[in-house]
Formats: C-alpha cells, structure tokens, sequence
C-alpha cells in the first residue's frame, strides 16, 4: 500500500487533481494505519459511512480551491456527528447514538472531509492522560508505557502516528495541546467563541473550545479556516472570516515576546527549560526581542480552574439522569433512579468532579469560592491583556514534562492537574494558544506553546511557522 | 391585639411569543404531547440555548404597564435541581439580575386606591408537563422552555379582596399589553400567594398556598388560610413554613410539603449566555408598540352608552372587545349587547371563540343595522344564529330561507292587533281592568296571527297604543 497518508496535505491535494488518486485510496489507508496499530485511539470507527462519503465524492469535480476535499479526520467523542455513537468514553453515553451534527461538523462536511471515527478521551473530556475513559486507555505512539495525554489524547495519536492527518479536539484547560505536547504534533485552542460549541458536550462552558490538531502549523490553519464561522446557535460565537494562514512566512524578527518568569520557574522540570531556552536562544539570534515579565495572578490559575470547570461541570452533567437518553438503571423510585443510573454511570474522576462542583457552588459557597473566582479570573485576563500591550506574543512550555508512565498519576488527581499548570490561563481569558514540538527528551516528543492577545491567532501561526522551520524535527513516529 | 394577615403573591405568566425562549420550537397549548419540541427543549447532550429576542421585548412591555424599572443590564442565572420536568436539571432563570423591579398596580377597592408594589419580575423558562397516573409519569415537553416572567409582590396585601382586585388589574393589564393570554385554566397564568397571619408588629409564619386554580379562588384561599391559622395559633400550636395547595371542591388547602431549610438552588451564571445590554432606545421602541390599554377602552364603551356593567363584561372577554375594535362605524351599544348576549351564549354552548365562526365584519354591520332599524328582531337574531355562524350565506339570504320577513308596516301590523282585539274581547276586558298579564297573552296571539312575521317590539307598541286608546 502507498503511504499517501505521510505526504503534505497540499501535496495529496495534487494527487487527487490530477486523478491519480482518489478519496477511498486515502480512507483504506486511515483504516489500514488504525488497524495496523493497537493504539486503542478511536471508540468508534465509521468504515461505512468513510467509504460511503469516499466514493460520493468520486463523482465531483475536486475543487482547486478546497484543499480539504477528501482529506480524513478523527473527531473527538465529546463532538455530535449525526448517526454515530457519542459516548464523551463513558459508560453513561455508552450506547447514545446522535441524532445531530454540532456545528463544526456541519462545516467539515461542507468542505467534504470525511470523519473516519470518533476518538478516544478522557470521560467527559475530565482529565490530563485519557486513564479516565471507560473504555481502553489510548497508547501514546512514541512509547507504549507512555500516557498519550489528555483529555484528547486520542485525536492527538490518531494524527501523530499517522491515521489521519487532522483531527478536532477540545479544550478546557489544556486538552487539546498537552497532548498535542505529548505526541508531537501541532494542537490550537482558538479564541473562546472563534468555533462555535453548538454539538460540543458541555464540560465546563465558559472554558471549552474546539480546536484544530495537525502534524504541522500550515495545516492547523488550513483547518482552523475551515471550521471557524459564527453560529447563531452558540451565543458566545462571534463573526469571524480570517484567513489564518495570511501571515505564515512573514518576517518575524521584529516581534517582542514575553516569557513570563513563572512559566520558567521549578514548577517546570530543568530538561524542558534546556529545550526551551534553546529555542529562545535561536529566535534572539534572528532578532526578536525576548523579555522575561512577571503577571499578576499567574499562579492562581489551577485553583481558578478546578473552582469554575468543577463548578460549571457539576450543572453541565446534572442532564445525564436516565430519563430520556443514556444509560437507565433498573429503580423502584425516581431518587434510585438517579442514584443509580449516575453512580453506575459515571467514572471515579467524573463523580469527585461533580461532587465537588456542587459543593463549590453550594449556599454561601458559590459567593465565597466561584464568585471570588470569577472576579480573579477577570483580574487574571487584565494582567495578560497588559502584556499584549507590549509583546506581541508569549511564550513557554506546554507542559512541565514529556509524557509519563501509564497509571502513575491515576490516583492522584492533583498531581495531574499540575501537569496543565502552564495551559489553563489561556482559557482563563478566552485566549488563542497553539502547541508546537520544540524537541525531544529522551525519544519522547516536547510541545511549546505560542500565547495571543484575542483574534490573534494569524500571529501565532505567523511565528509557529517560522519556529517550526527554524528547528526542523520533523518528528515521526518510528523513525 | 387582633390576628391581621400578610400576603404576597407570586404570578407565573407564559409570553406569547411565536418560539420557546432559548430555542426555535413552536410555543402552543393544546398541540398534541411532545410535537413541539426539540432536542433543546429535550436537554440534549452538547445544545446551547439561544434567546428570543421577542420574548425580552414582550417582558419589557411587561415592566412598563406594571411600572417597573428595566435593568439595563442583565443576565440568566442557573437553578440547579433535578427533576423529570426539568430536562437539564437546571433551570435557565434571573436570580440575580431580574428584568424589572419596583413596580406597582394600581387597584380600586371601592373607590379606595392602593398601590399593591411589585418587588420584582425575573424571565425563566417553564418545565415541561407531567402527567401522573398510578403506575406512571408521562412528560409533555411542549412545555419545556416556553417564555414565563415570574413577577412577585412585596408582602403589602392586606385582604382576599385585595388580593383578587390586584390579580384580576394584573391579567388586564398583562392581556392588554399582548404581553400574554392570561388563562389560568390553560396555565398561562399560575397563581401562589403567601400568607402569614400575627397579632404583633412582626410578621408571622409564611405558608404557601400553590398553583391556586383561579382568582375567585386565591380569595377564598387566603380566607381559609387566615381562619385556619388563627385557630392552630389560638390552639397554641406553632405554625411551620410549608406549602399548600387548595382544594377548590372541599374549599380547603392541603399539606403538600414542609419547607427544608435552605433549599440549596447551587445558583450560578448561565455562561451559555452573555450579559443582555438594553438600550433606552431599545427600550423607547417596544414600549411604543405596546397596544392600546384597556383604560382607553374602557373610556370610549362609556362614552357610547354601553352599561358600567357591560363595559367590566367587554373589558373581560378581551376577545370580543378587540372583535370590536375591528369596527370603526359601528353602534357600540346595541353591537355589545349582541355581543356579550346571544353570541357570546351561542360561543359558551359549542365552544368556539368569535375567530372559530363565520360572523364577518359585513355580516356583524349588517345585522347592527337590521336591529337598530327594527327590520328584525332579537328573537329574529336568535332563530338565525346558528347560520349566520355558521354558513357564508348573507344575512338577508338566511333571512328569506328562514322565511323571516319583519312586517314593518304598520297599517299591516295594525290590522292584525285589531282583529285579535275583536277575537278576545274578555281578554282585553281583562287587560283594562288592570291584568297585565293579559297584555302577554295577546301579545302571543299577535304573534301567532302574524306567523312571528311582525316586529315584535313595534307590534308590542302598537298593541299598547291601541288598547290605551280603549281606556
């Protein structure tokens, strides 16, 4: 079998114009690589509906303009695709099969990519490794004692060992590029309200957002362009026509950029800041200006965020009850009922979240905790907000360290939430954050991130282009 | 000191809008179960809500005709509890930043004005319905999500009679403004009110009495209430904060639950939804289309001569008064009388309203106009009812099928009195002597000579006219 899967998705666009191959040669290959590898990256895998919407397309034109057209995704477990099992990986959702496209696929199936299958996660999208999914733990590509990285630890497998080269994830606090950290490749989580949420199972509102993950960042911002457009069927989504890619190639060397001083501090093991102050070094050389700032509040963002996800998911997961859609245990009451269904429902991480959830937003609680939460966190967005009055960009690690050994945190769920203490501000602020590899320690993969001001995304590709071709890894699985 | 009661009320009010408040579903009563609802409305997994825009505007004209201040800026709270009519477990509402506050209505409690103030008015969404049976629960989710403003009074009512005068302006005044339909019956418009007798300066113990099924009986409820606690004080009892429900057949409330201390609503901003910044402009603009008050109406039926009670009749039955309002030219007396009598009779027996039948302007006008010029009867009207309702027919087509033919002229009409007169020559000796029920029996006669072709006001006249002149 051909590997057209390794080649640029420009390049597979080609090979379609001219008819030298077709969509169905590109989803028997997505499907050969999953079954190929036991990587246990997706929970449902669409065969049919793939070679169905594969051999449709046979009978258009390619379009020169749609370099998407044909091209296969992983979508992740916690997004609606009309037909296909939604299961968030829990046992509640186990069977739920959606009647509805979230937004974002309506626009995927409009620019004619086809959805090989939804991907494995953490349940409900709560946690930082996949463990935490009912089903099989995904098996990070570059070492199979490794985490893969969560919550989209499967989207992010699924494009870094080569099933297909984009896939959508989410992110909460850091979801989509602490694994895209983990397994090499290119993770962004968009402006909170750049792509829509209609369809996206709801963890914690006012934090998530869907977002592109990608071997590369010309390719995260071919399919950012594709699933941004306002939706009247998510409030907080706004108008948005951008082409991302316009700045990619533009001289960089007048940028300013932060590093804030916290992000380089020992909450961040010392092989990390090696890699990363090499690549500091590396833009000084070519002339951006690098500061080292201190910001307000940056500490705090973890226990912001366990305070405003915990509470908001705590409502957001009460509609899983039983009654209408999901599991249903056998009850003689309606209390049973409920205790039942939730307690057999819900995985152990699920269930301390929603406990404490409510616990936060209980009687004088919700004034002491989440209140004082959101006012730290509208305090928190200012001081960044500062920052972007000077420095075009920020920049730090994604995560604190590579991947770990499979179920070393699983009982300690603070310790995991440690590992996104570099991440969470942006979504504490509804900023733009991308993750990009910058290295690798000892043969496993070492994500940085590129922080924005809001709407500012166009710059961080500008300026992840330019890193990436500085330090050309080209990382691969196996090579 | 004497036992003196307390009571708030607390309304629950649907808007009339096209869609449900967070979502494009139909808002309608009576469709058949769980058509008009969507995955939404069912609490799907991954839904947001959108807002309706004409639901805002409609409790904005709320909050002007019941004088409340508008919060310029606003939000939607979460009220967090579970339960089957609740598909998210959540309900979307406005805890903290309610639409209207400060208000008042004016009410009449003969020729006493008071204020009855309004503490506030929040929008929320309604939970769907359900059905008991013994064995189960059945869930209506046409319900789900259909626009309420809930609008709750500071506790300054005194009486029953208070309180029904206040609940009774409020539905006008809502009704009116088109804000909403009002029906208690249908659940438009729900009713708690909150009673708490004491014979100190302090206020006593609240009990709430539910969902109460109408404003009659939110008076009587309160009477019963204000008796029952009084006794149980007097019993040396201690009241406790429960809620009730009244039993309109045994004309009793009933225990439904004992308040828990706190009931912890884990309240919280809807982050689906960004804050809502009304404008003056915004605010100027709904508040001109607000339609025409009832107090205006109330004017003009005066004006025309329709009876004080007739007016409070018209005032009442918004649906023939705005059929009425359709008329520009019309004599507002005698189309009442029509109107809140055999018609509305007609209506009550088969259940329909005035839109549900046939009665066109051109029909309305033309029968207005046969009465005022006595070419028919109001016993003509009601042998032709049913097929001016319910036909196309013209009035003067079913009027000559019908074979009703009003003799106006008089010699005619004249001829026939004098040969009944000739025929019941004791009968009229009677009627001379003084009987008037005499008078009725040859009234009935003339009809029956005249086959009921004569009008039967102007033959009475007549009839009058000639025996007086026998005197």
């Amino acid at each position: 079998m051909n590997n057209y899967l390794d080649l640029s998705v420009v390049e597979i666009h080609d090979l379609l114009l001219q008819g030298k191959i077709k969509p169905i040669d590109l989803v028997e290959e997505s499907f050969k690589r999953l079954n190929d590898n036991e990587l246990n990256a997706f929970i449902t895998i669409d065969y049919e509906g793939a070679r169905k919407k594969a051999l449709e397309l046979e009978d258009m034109e390619v379009p020169k303009d749609n370099i998407l057209f044909g091209i296969p995704i992983a979508i992740k477990d916690n997004i609606m695709v009309s037909n296909l099992k939604c299961t968030c990986a829990s046992h509640i959702l186990e069977n739920f099969i959606s009647i509805y496209d979230a937004s974002v696929i309506t626009l995927i199936k409009n620019v004619n990519m086809i959805i090989i299958g939804k991907t494995n996660m953490d349940e409900f999208a709560m946690g930082s490794t996949s463990e935490t999914s009912y089903f099989k733990t995904p098996i990070n590509p570059w070492n199979k004692n490794k985490v893969p990285g969560g919550s989209s630890g499967g989207s992010a497998v699924a494009v870094a060992a080569g099933i297909t080269p984009f896939s959508l994830g989410s992110d909460t606090g850091g979801s989509i590029r602490q694994p895209a950290s983990f397994n090499g490749i290119v993770g962004m989580k968009p402006t909170y309200g750049r792509v829509s949420r209609f369809g996206l199972v709801a963890f914690a509102s006012s934090l998530d957002q869907i977002g592109p993950m990608t071997r590369n960042v010309y390719e995260n911002a071919l399919l950012l362009n594709a699933i941004c457009k306002k939706d009247t069927k998510d409030l907080t989504s706004f108008e948005t026509n951008e082409d991302f890619t316009k700045l990619i190639g533009k001289d960089v060397k007048n940028m300013k950029i932060a590093v804030p001083n916290y992000f380089v501090s020992e909450v961040v093991e010392k092989e990390v800041l090696d890699v990363f102050n090499n690549v500091l070094n590396k833009l000084r050389e070519k002339g951006l200006t690098i500061d080292y700032v201190d910001v307000n509040h940056i500490d705090k963002a973890p226990i912001l965020y366990q305070i405003i996800a915990m509470g908001e998911a705590s409502s957001n997961l009460a509609r899983f009850d039983g009654i209408r859609y999901g599991l249903k245990e056998e009850a003689n009451t309606l209390e049973d009922l409920y205790k039942k269904t939730r307690s057999e429902g819900f995985g152990v991480e699920v269930k301390r979240r929603i406990m404490v959830g409510s616990y936060i937003l209980s009687g004088e609680n919700a004034k002491i905790y989440y209140n004082k939460a959101l006012q730290i966190r509208d305090d928190l967005k200012k001081s960044f907000e500062n920052i972007y009055k000077e420095y075009d960009l920020i920049l730090a690690p994604t995560s604190s360290r590579p991947a770990y050994d499979v179920g070393l945190h699983k009982d300690n769920p603070l310790r995991s939430f440690m590992d996104d203490i570099l991440v969470m501000h942006a979504n504490m602020g509804g900023f733009p954050s991308m993750s990009l590899p910058m290295g690798k320690i000892s043969g496993l993969p070492i994500g940085m991130q590129i922080m924005g001001n809001m709407l500012d995304e166009a710059k961080i590709y500008q300026l992840g282009s330019f890193i990436e071709k500085e330090l050309n890894l080209n990382l691969k699985v196996g090579e | 000191m004497e036992y003196k009661k307390t009571i708030g009320i607390e309304v629950h009010v649907e808007l009339k809008t096209k869609e449900k408040l967070f979502s494009p579903s139909i808002n309608s009563y009576g469709s058949l179960a769980n058509t008009n609802c969507n995955i939404i409305d069912l609490g799907y997994p991954g839904v947001l809500p959108t807002l309706n825009q004409e639901a805002i505007d409609l409790a904005i004209r709320a909050c002007s005709v019941l004088n409340c201040k508008i919060r310029k800026k606003m939000h939607f709270d979460r009220k967090n509890y579970f339960y089957p009519d609740n598909p998210k477990n959540f309900q979307i509402t406005q805890e903290r930043t309610p639409i209207g506050y400060d208000g008042y209505v004016e009410i009449d409690d003969d020729g006493v004005k008071k204020k009855i103030e309004i503490l506030e008015m929040h929008i929320e969404e309604d939970t769907c319905k359900s059905i008991h049976s013994k064995e189960r629960t059945l869930l209506d989710f046409n319900r789900a999500g259909v626009p309420l403003v809930e609008i709750v009074t500071k506790p300054c009512i005194k009486t029953s009679k208070e309180a029904t005068l206040y609940l009774e302006k409020l539905r006008e005044l809502l009704l009116y403004a088109g804000v909403s339909d009002c029906k208690i019956e249908e659940g438009s418009m729900r009713c708690d009110a909150n009673i708490s007798i004491s014979n100190t300066d302090s206020l006593g113990v609240k009990i709430e009495v539910k969902n109460i099924g109408s404003i009659t009986n939110v008076g009587l409820a309160i009477d019963y209430e204000g008796i029952r606690q009084e006794k149980l004080l007097q019993e040396g009892k201690t009241l406790k904060e429960e809620t009730r429900r009244y039993d309109a057949k045994l004309g009793k409330t009933i225990l439904m639950r004992v308040k828990e201390t706190g009931n912890d609503y884990r309240y919280f901003p809807e982050p689906d939804i960004p804050y809502l910044i009304l404008t003056d402009e915004k605010i100027k603009e709904v508040e001109g289309n607000i339609p025409t008050s009832s107090s205006i109406r109330r004017e003009k039926y005066l004006k025309a001569g329709i009876s004080l009670v007739n007016v409070e009749k018209l005032i009442a039955n918004k649906d023939l008064s705005d059929y009425l309002e359709e008329f520009t030219n019309i004599n507002l007396k005698t189309a009442s009388n029509l109107l809140l009598g055999d018609i509305q009779a007609y209506l009550n027996k088969t259940n329909k309203t005035i839109k549900d039948t046939n009665l066109t302007k051109e029909k309305m006008l033309q029968i207005v106009e046969k009465l005022d010029t006595n070419v028919i009867s109001n016993k003509n009207f009601k042998d032709i009812i049913e097929d001016v309702m319910e036909t196309d027919k013209s009035v003067s087509d079913i009027l000559e099928l019908k074979g009703i033919k009003n003799v106006v002229d008089n010699e005619m009409v004249l001829d026939i009195i004098n040969k009944v007169i000739k025929e019941q020559e004791k009968v009229v000796k009677d009627y001379l002597d003084g009987n008037d029920r005499s008078l009725k029996f040859l009234m009935g006669q003339v009809m029956k000579e005249s086959k009921g072709s004569v009008n039967p006001k102007l033959a009475n006249d007549l009839l009058i006219e000639t025996l007086n002149s026998k005197k």
